[in-house]
């Protein structure tokens, strides 16, 4: 044992140093100065416990060395690190030389409460690489002799670690890269957690060091020796001087304050940091979310410098991830060139215009490529310039909205958002920018929520479980998801705004930002409904889901389908975004259950007639654009579903208003568009029978795929149908002629005019059959208790041509009519509710199983 | 000290978790279940594809309660997440030996 004087010596030194490296850090807050008197200080210890047990008589021991590795060799020894050490020796033969001694030195240490990681290897030992301890072939490269036999460390260091790492790169390389990654997966490869680990998470300490190992090594498998050491740490060290002082004070604090190897950035260690202003030296007073938000510059700083060198270094890369990448280079287009997945500019000027900027954006979001380093460079060189006039409006919204589609769109935001890209067009994220928002559930800061809700929509795509693929059937389905993925973007800005309810700053905040982009009314509308009722389907939750009065208030207040779908998937990728946990398969259940309860209500429910005197907000809308006078509005309005208030805008509901009034004119009223997704023809005409049943029939004649139509009337007899549909023959779109020529025919055909059997014929004529790829059943379904007045039938079959002017013609030959009319198409599957009624009346039992009789016959009849 | 596990409905949890802190139970463990009793599942018919719903989304509640708590607590279940039809859930009560706290080794009704 060493003389008991000693031990008692090293422990006071220990104490009084430690106690006063604390103090002088508490005072001047400098953790590299703590990290280096720190590391003295143990080194100091080391080395009179080895002269007072190894080396007792003053010589240095031969075949045998002490050296540090890891932290304590970079001569970064934080407060309650380990110490690592490695116990080198020449052979086995001094290895069990200096057994005893050793055992005698580590066991001192131990006393001496200091925390050591030893390791012992031979000479050989440390020339073989482990491929499953990477990380101790990594930790000799910041080997630095303690004591010891000079010649063995040099034998070590300048030639087995030189030739270990040459003949090794690649292996090396690629194990680093992989420990790595696996890390960042561990913390949901993002640096963006509201309590994060300061050495561990994503642009951590840990990371820095990844980078420099990086340089390191591929510089000494080109050199095939040690490059001089200014020459690899200076570059990353100079770049990322500033955080790498920060992440040290920050670490060195957070041991001080937890007595203990803990780097947590708790909620409570962020006040105290933030109180301190550890690590930003004289700034003004800080919040703590505003020193979170310093704390994330610096990691984000650290965390690109470690992507762009795992990127770029292709040994880091697995052979067949190397393939997948050069195959993509394939990519390049006339802006861009893509080398190994990266991209690249073809004219460096080019970023002057800021279309090309935005173009890059949506190239990186729709291939899954990501940025080179020169290519960051540039957009960096080029932000000063573009913030004098940065692009607004509609022409901004449509390369965003292009954008927010791409199935990688959430790395493209983050990439813009880490370049300051992102808030330089749009402002008002500055508010959730790195912003912490204590919460128990929440796992992410609240720009990082909203870019994983995007990015867990997109990944329904590739849905593999029951219940992602539910939900990505929904979003399949929707007509306008860019809408959706605005909505996601901007759902929880409000929670940058103190104070208050973060939903209504959310919205004041949409507005704003919907005005840059100058979004259009009725797109603005339904953003805005789904940022004020982001949280309405959670709150259903906590009701009794399987109560018709929960059911009911819910679905009246979504409105129409459309609505209910898009809130359905906002809710499930808000909740996937809390944490990885957060939504469970009973979770998703529930939300799924509230869906289908709702849609069905929807259907079920849509004949609750509108009574034009009822004050309500769409009404009184109406009333002030109406510039008719009060009792035609009335006599227009009266008796409509309250679903068609729903599905139309005040402006198209005026549209119809208009095209009513005509009709003494002219008995049929026809209205043709095109929207985004299809054409909408729009009808407005007197009742008949088999009116719905020919329209749909007109446009089967002329090829037309309908995918989803309305049919609703009024008290006064008035009808308004709307049907959407494609033109899959193109005939509109490359023909302007024909719309005046398809219009024409649809009022010959109603108007008795021209033949709608013979068009039929000849259009089938003209058609092969298709072999459809998915064989949906004929289901027909009767209710007669949802509607009062009507007897609800919803047929669902196998889409195909013409498919609904038969029903619709079968429906009509038995002596229905069709009160209002739901049309929907989910791939091959057609979904149609009817609202039927004869005579006046609902329809009695055996008119119904005529009806279904009649239908069953009509859909076999192929 | 008995434990107390009580299913109930999921809209019930908000005033069972009032009714309990109201009367001073001060830790519970709430779970996210699934399953059936007499209540038996019922099926959802959407779009055309019947959805069945055999085992019913339902809360569990579990707390172990100092003896003198044990009725007060079963009575605040009891009212709080009764509806009177079929789904309000069960309470099961079952004898606990020991509890021990692991911070610092406290035992019996101390730990709770």
């Amino acid at each position: 044992m060493a003389a008991s004087s000693l031990l008692s010596e090293l422990r006071g030194s220990l104490s009084d140093e430690s106690a006063r490296i604390q103090r002088q850090f508490e005072a001047t807050g400098e953790g590299c100065a703590a990290v280096a008197q720190r590391t003295r200080l143990i080194e100091d210890i080391l080395l009179k416990l080895w002269r007072e047990i190894i080396s007792p008589d003053s010589s240095e021991p031969v075949n045998f060395a002490l050296v540090a590795t890891g932290g304590f060799g970079r001569g970064w020894l934080f407060p309650h690190s380990d110490i690592d050490l490695l116990f080198l020796y020449a052979d086995r033969e001094a290895e069990q030389t200096f057994k005893d001694p050793v055992r005698r030195f580590s066991q001192e240490l131990w006393d001496l409460r200091l925390k050591l990681s030893p390791t012992s290897r031979t000479l050989a030992e440390c020339d073989r690489y482990d491929t499953n301890n990477t990380e101790f072939t990594i930790s000799l490269l910041d080997c630095r002799q303690l004591a010891g036999d000079r010649d063995l460390f040099r034998k070590l260091h300048d030639r087995v670690i030189p030739k270990l790492v040459v003949r090794e790169s690649k292996a090396l390389l690629q194990g680093l890269a992989e420990v790595t990654r696996e890390r960042h997966a561990k913390h949901g490869m993002t640096l963006y957690h509201l309590e994060p680990n300061l050495k561990e998470a994503p642009g951590g300490l840990r990371d820095y060091n990844v980078a420099c190992w990086l340089a390191l090594i591929s510089a000494m498998d080109k050199l095939r020796d040690w490059p001089d050491s200014s020459s690899i740490r200076a570059p990353v060290r100079k770049q990322l001087e500033a955080a790498l002082d920060f992440l040290i004070s920050a670490r060195c604090f957070l041991h001080f304050r937890h007595g203990r190897d803990d780097n947590s950035l708790s909620w409570e260690a962020q006040d105290e940091a933030a109180a301190r202003k550890i690590g930003t030296g004289d700034a003004a007073e800080l919040s703590a979310a505003d020193w979170m938000r310093i704390y994330f510059g610096h990691a984000r700083a650290v965390q690109r410098t470690v992507m762009q060198l795992l990127e770029e270094i292709p040994e880091a890369w697995s052979a067949l991830y190397r393939q997948v990448q050069s195959w993509r280079s394939r990519l390049s287009t006339a802006d861009f060139s893509v080398v190994d997945g990266l991209i690249f500019l073809q004219q460096p000027s080019a970023l002057q215009d800021p279309e090309v900027l935005l173009r890059m954006f949506h190239f990186m979001a729709h291939h899954g490529l990501k940025l080179s380093a020169t290519t960051e460079y540039r957009i960096e060189q080029a932000l000063p310039a573009l913030a004098a006039t940065p692009p607004r409006g509609a022409e901004l919204w449509l390369y965003l909205q292009e954008t927010l589609l791409q199935p990688h769109a959430a790395d493209a935001l983050r990439a813009m958002h880490s370049l300051r890209l992102l808030t330089l067009l749009l402002p008002e994220l500055k508010l959730i920018d790195s912003l912490v928002v204590r919460d128990f559930y929440h796992r992410f800061t609240v720009d990082e929520h909203s870019f994983l809700a995007i990015e867990s929509l997109h990944r329904l795509k590739q849905a593999q479980s029951e219940w992602d693929k539910r939900y990505g059937g929904l979003l399949s389905e929707l007509e306008e998801p860019e809408l959706l993925y605005l909505a996601l973007l901007l759902h929880d800005t409000g929670k940058g705004v103190p104070n208050g309810s973060h939903v209504e700053a959310s919205l004041d905040i949409a507005n704003r930002a919907m005005d840059r982009l100058d979004v259009d009314p009725k797109e603005r509308e339904e953003v805005l409904f789904l940022i004020a009722n982001h949280l309405e389907m959670s709150a259903a939750l906590r009701r009794d889901i399987f109560d018709p009065e929960t059911v009911k208030a819910f679905a009246e207040k979504m409105g129409t389908p459309e609505r209910l779908k898009m809130l359905c998937l906002l809710t499930y990728a808000d909740i996937k975004a809390v944490n990885p946990e957060a939504l469970t398969p009973w979770k998703a259940e529930n939300v799924w259950q509230v869906y289908i309860a709702a849609e069905n209500y929807l259907n079920r429910s849509a004949d609750q007639r509108v009574h034009a005197d009822v004050n309500d907000e769409k009404l009184a809308r109406l009333r002030s654009l109406a510039p008719v006078a009060k009792n035609k509005f009335k006599a227009f309005l009266e008796g409509f579903p309250q679903r068609y208030l729903l599905v139309h805008t005040a402006e198209e509901i005026m549209r119809h208003m208009q095209l009513a009034e005509e009709l003494g004119n002219d008995p049929v009223m026809v209205d043709l568009k095109r929207g985004r997704h299809w054409y909408e023809l729009t009808l407005v005409t007197r009742d008949r029978p088999f009116l719905f049943a020919t329209l749909a029939g007109v446009l089967a004649a002329w090829g037309m795929n309908i995918v989803k139509a309305n049919a609703f009337s009024n008290e006064a007899g008035t009808v308004v149908d709307t049907l959407y549909f494609t033109d899959r023959f193109r005939t509109l779109e490359l023909n302007l002629s024909e719309w005046a020529r398809f219009r024409n025919s649809v009022t010959s055909v109603l108007l008795g005019e021209a033949d709608l059997e013979k068009m039929l014929r000849d259009r089938q004529r003209s058609e092969k059959g298709a072999i459809a790829k998915v064989k949906v059943e004929t289901k027909i379904e009767f209710d007669d208790s949802s509607s009062a007045t009507s007897t609800l039938v919803q047929v669902i079959a196998q889409d195909r041509p013409r498919l609904l002017h038969r029903i619709a013609s079968c429906l009509s030959d038995q002596a229905c009519n069709i009160e209002i009319a739901l049309i929907d198409t989910e791939g091959q599957m057609a979904i149609d509710t009817f609202y039927l009624t004869s005579g006046g009346k609902k329809l009695t039992t055996e008119h119904c199983r005529r009806v279904e009789k009649a239908l069953v016959e009509e859909l076999q009849g192929e | 000290m008995m434990k107390l596990e009580a299913i109930i409905q999921n809209s019930k949890l908000d005033a069972v978790k009032t009714a309990l802190h109201e009367i001073g139970v001060e830790g519970m463990t709430v779970i996210e279940v699934r399953g059936h009793g007499r209540q038996k599942g019922h099926t959802e018919v959407y779009r055309g594809r019947e959805y069945s719903v055999d085992l019913i989304p339902k809360t569990k509640i579990e707390m172990v309660l100092a003896d003198a708590l044990v009725e007060k607590a079963v009575q605040a279940v009891l009212g709080a997440a009764r509806t009177g039809k079929i789904g309000d859930g069960k309470i099961f009560l079952s004898r606990v030996d020991e509890a021990i706290r692991i911070r610092n080794d406290e035992r019996g009704e101390g730990a709770l």
